[in-house]
């Protein structure tokens, strides 16, 4: 009944009628279900990592575990999956179905492997089999394989381009990402590694290296696999503020192409992705909590937010708010930075008033006659806790430079 | 949401709504409460699961907390004030604090002080004086405990299993009495001096024992009773022979309780509330005109009885209809009768429930004011030494603020004993 912008874009040569991908996840190990997930309208999916067939695979269940508040709504999502069960033989053969079938999808595969000739034979396969793209596992934190066991390939800048200039070798003019892991040192130095090595963008990034939680009372770790558990890579929206740093830091040092991935929850959670340099999004933990379906909220809602800011294309906001990330030192000083309570909207729980008393400067104030506090603007530094703790957002930031004010606020 | 207790998810249910709440600076629903529970606190605890916590912060700040549990009229009290109602809607305080009486009662850590004081005499064995004996046990004191029947007043003998399960009651009353009570005597005090001779202080919390009788011809009628009465005997599972068409005189919480009670028993039964104001008038909770009408309860608003018709048994009501213009003094609305607009009510039943008293001739030493118990600021009477509180100075209210009175009660007395003017 209403109208959808047009979504559409050119990711590394290849067209999607969206920016929103599936990707390398339990959401795409089986056939049926990426059918189910691109019909559901997603622009593209990159089958779970698979690697050759001397490779063996054993996954350990129960695999997830998640962490949030009480109430279960899921924040971060944690599993000790490995790369997928189905060898290249399988995924060669699917490549082929999907590709048949979904002309205009982007069918991608991802691929792990230890020596030379794994990485290679996997690359010509699946160039065989007409995979669109070809992104490469540098980062499971739960099993890698390779020289350094336990260790992420993406972790050594020096593996990191070998392994990338083999993989590119092979795959010549077919598209391939680098999937990074955000665990380093120096994430600019990796994607710098990628860029030597040939590679044609980078995912940035994988799940993150975890300890999903304990019991306390049996002292085994979360998920308990008869007792006994692993670290876990956590994904879903708690990743979400440490991938937004990945791609922007990645994009403003480094000129290559980066796809999103890690914690993007909502159509606003993808924008902002975009905003900071992802040419597009992939989604694995929204899916896998909230079925394939959230597509639907992720287009209408970037269609909605295109037309709003008067943008012609989702093209035209990447990268968008990246010249206004600085590094510390460089932000301003400025005249005065006060917060304002918004008496209106003001319900009267008065934590902006505990916390500012016992965590920020003491300067919000408390009456018996009202249960609205008010700003003691003498003491007031604009520290900003008690926007963050206020549950109906009845405070701003005013900051004041050179007679000019700027107001901050959520929305 | 009573029922989501009995529910296998009433844990997860229970933690969803704890999360719910604000934690508010100086929350407003503690000051709601008549005893001031700390609810923030022990939601916070609850939420952080930490049940054994929460249950103690519950259970050191009112001593009938698995009463308050089921039956203290949250939405009149803590929730009316809850700020999270300002958002979407307030949180389920009572919910969760049942929650944790009913799951969590772990007093394994009791860590009482040791007796340092005199005893204090209790007369009585309701909410104020066990909640009085209660605080004076955690003050250091003996609390001496006299009643001339069963302890826990009205939760105990009145209100209803289906509202108020037994084991609720038993719950404070065994803990109070297994742990905080220096002796229990079975004994009517009718004498306060010669008690002031073995005691230095003295509380007072006898409730009011005495039914108001209704005023007009042909109440002596068979088929005519009174509501507490009738309460009590239920309570005893034993349930007097009703016939089909049973009226209740009355707009307050004993009439709603004894209806509802009926209606819940005797489901094919009709029953009527007969009250001489509005429905805006109503002196029960909400949730207590909502059950009733839930069930199936029919009113008479506006109705004063003039005569109750009938031979030896009662057949009939004859009300008088009203006009409610006027206010009085106090606010409330005057009915005033509407010539010739009497008609009759056929009834098989009528049970008066028009409010209670002090028994007659109680304490003649006390002064009275009203009808109830004088006391001053500090809850002692015009005797010096002897305090009193709950329904027979307040002329019943709930029954955390019968707790509450017991609580102050103690307070005072400790500080007459041990800091006097």
């Amino acid at each position: 009944m209403f109208k959808l912008r047009d979504l559409s874009i050119d990711f590394l040569g290849i067209y999607l009628e969206n920016p929103f991908i599936l990707s390398a996840s339990p959401s795409t190990d089986e056939l049926e279900m990426v059918i189910n997930g691109l019909e559901a309208g997603w622009a593209g999916a990159i089958l779970k990592t698979t690697s050759v067939e001397e490779n063996l695979v054993q996954l350990k269940y129960p695999m997830m575990s998640s962490f949030g508040n009480y109430s279960k709504r899921i924040f971060g999502l944690g599993n000790i999956d490995l790369i997928s069960k189905y060898h290249i033989d399988e995924v060669e053969k699917r490549i082929k179905i999907l590709k048949e079938r979904y002309k205009n999808k982007l069918i991608a595969a991802s691929i792990m492997g230890s020596k030379k000739e794994d990485w290679q034979n996997l690359v010509y396969r699946l160039k065989k089999a007409g995979v669109d793209l070809i992104e490469c596992s540098f980062s499971c934190p739960q099993g890698s394989m390779g020289e350094a066991p336990g260790r992420m390939l993406a972790q050594s800048v020096e593996a990191t381009e070998k392994v990338t200039r083999w993989v590119k070798e092979a795959a010549e003019n077919t598209p391939v990402l680098i999937k990074i892991t955000p665990q380093v040192t120096d994430i600019v130095e990796v994607a710098e590694a990628v860029k030597r090595g040939g590679a044609d963008g980078i995912t940035a990034s994988n799940t993150i290296p975890s300890l999903l939680g304990i019991d306390i009372y049996t002292f085994e770790p979360y998920p308990t696999v008869f007792g006994y558990s692993s670290y876990s890579g956590l994904s879903g929206n708690a990743i979400k503020p440490i991938t937004l740093r990945t791609i922007s830091e990645i994009k403003r040092n480094v000129d290559i192409v980066v796809s999103g991935n890690g914690g993007a929850y909502s159509s606003r959670d993808a924008i902002e992705f975009m905003l900071v340099g992802a040419s597009n999004v992939q989604f694995c933990t929204l899916p896998m909590v909230y079925g394939f379906r959230v597509i639907e909220e992720l287009k209408i809602g970037l269609s909605h937010y295109l037309y709003e800011m008067g943008f012609k294309s989702p093209t035209e906001i990447i990268g968008k708010a990246l010249e206004k990330i600085k590094t510390n030192e460089d932000l301003l000083i400025l005249d005065r930075v006060k917060a304002k309570i918004d008496e209106r909207k003001c319900i009267g729980c008065q934590l902006c008033f505990v916390s500012c008393r016992d965590g920020g400067h003491m300067a919000i104030e408390v009456t018996e006659d009202s249960r609205v506090p008010k700003v003691n603007e003498e003491k007031c530094v604009g520290c900003a806790l008690c926007m963050q703790v206020c549950p109906v957002d009845a405070i701003r930031i005013y900051e004041l430079k050179d007679n000019k004010e700027h107001c901050f606020m959520r929305r | 949401m009573n029922e989501i207790i009995k529910d296998e998810l009433s844990l997860e249910r229970t933690i969803i709504e704890a999360e719910r709440c604000l934690y508010c600076f100086d929350a407003p629903c503690e000051k709601g409460c008549p005893i001031n529970l700390p609810i923030s606190k022990f939601i916070f605890f609850l939420k952080n699961k930490n049940f054994k916590g929460a249950y103690e912060v519950v259970r050191e700040s009112h001593p009938l907390i698995s009463i308050a549990g089921f039956v203290c009229p949250q939405e009149v009290l803590c929730q009316v004030n809850c700020t999270r109602g300002k958002i979407d809607r307030p949180i389920n305080i009572r919910e969760l604090h049942n929650f944790l009486t009913l799951f969590y009662t772990d007093n394994h850590n009791l860590s009482l002080p040791e007796y340092k004081y005199e005893e204090v005499a209790i007369i009585g064995g309701g909410p104020a004086s066990l909640s009085c004996a209660f605080y004076l046990r955690v003050l250091g004191y003996k609390p001496h405990l006299f009643t001339d029947g069963e302890l826990g007043g009205i939760p105990f003998k009145e209100i209803s299993n289906y509202r108020l399960p037994d084991d609720a009651v038993n719950k404070d009353i065994d803990f109070i009495k297994n742990n905080l009570i220096y002796k229990l005597e079975k004994k009517r005090i009718e004498n306060l001096d010669d008690l002031l001779k073995d005691f230095k202080a003295i509380f007072i919390g006898i409730g009011l024992e005495d039914e108001i009788e209704l005023d007009i011809e042909g109440v002596n009628k068979s088929g005519v009773y009174m509501a507490r009465d009738i309460l009590r005997k239920i309570k005893k599972s034993e349930i007097p022979e009703f016939n089909e068409r049973i009226g209740i005189i009355g707009g307050g919480n004993v009439a709603f309780e004894v209806a509802n009670t009926i209606k819940t028993l005797f489901e094919e039964k009709e029953v009527f509330i007969i009250y001489r104001r509005g429905i805006s008038d109503l002196k029960c909770y909400p949730e207590e005109f909502e059950r009733a009408k839930r069930l199936g309860v029919n009113f008479y608003f506006g109705a004063i009885p003039k005569e109750v018709i009938g031979g030896k048994r009662i057949e009939g009501l004859k009300v008088c209809q009203v006009s409610l213009k006027e206010k009085g003094l106090d606010g409330r609305r005057i009915p005033k009768s509407i010539e010739k607009s009497e008609f009759i009510i056929p009834l098989t039943d009528l049970i008066i429930a028009i409010g209670q008293k002090l028994e007659e001739g109680v304490f003649p030493e006390i002064e009275k004011e009203n009808g109830l118990i004088k006391v001053d600021e500090n809850l002692m009477t015009n005797i010096k030494g002897v305090f009193a509180g709950g329904d027979c100075i307040n002329g019943g209210e709930t029954i955390t603020r019968a707790a509450n009175d017991g609580k102050i009660a103690a307070l005072k007395i400790d500080e007459y004993l041990r800091r006097p003017k």
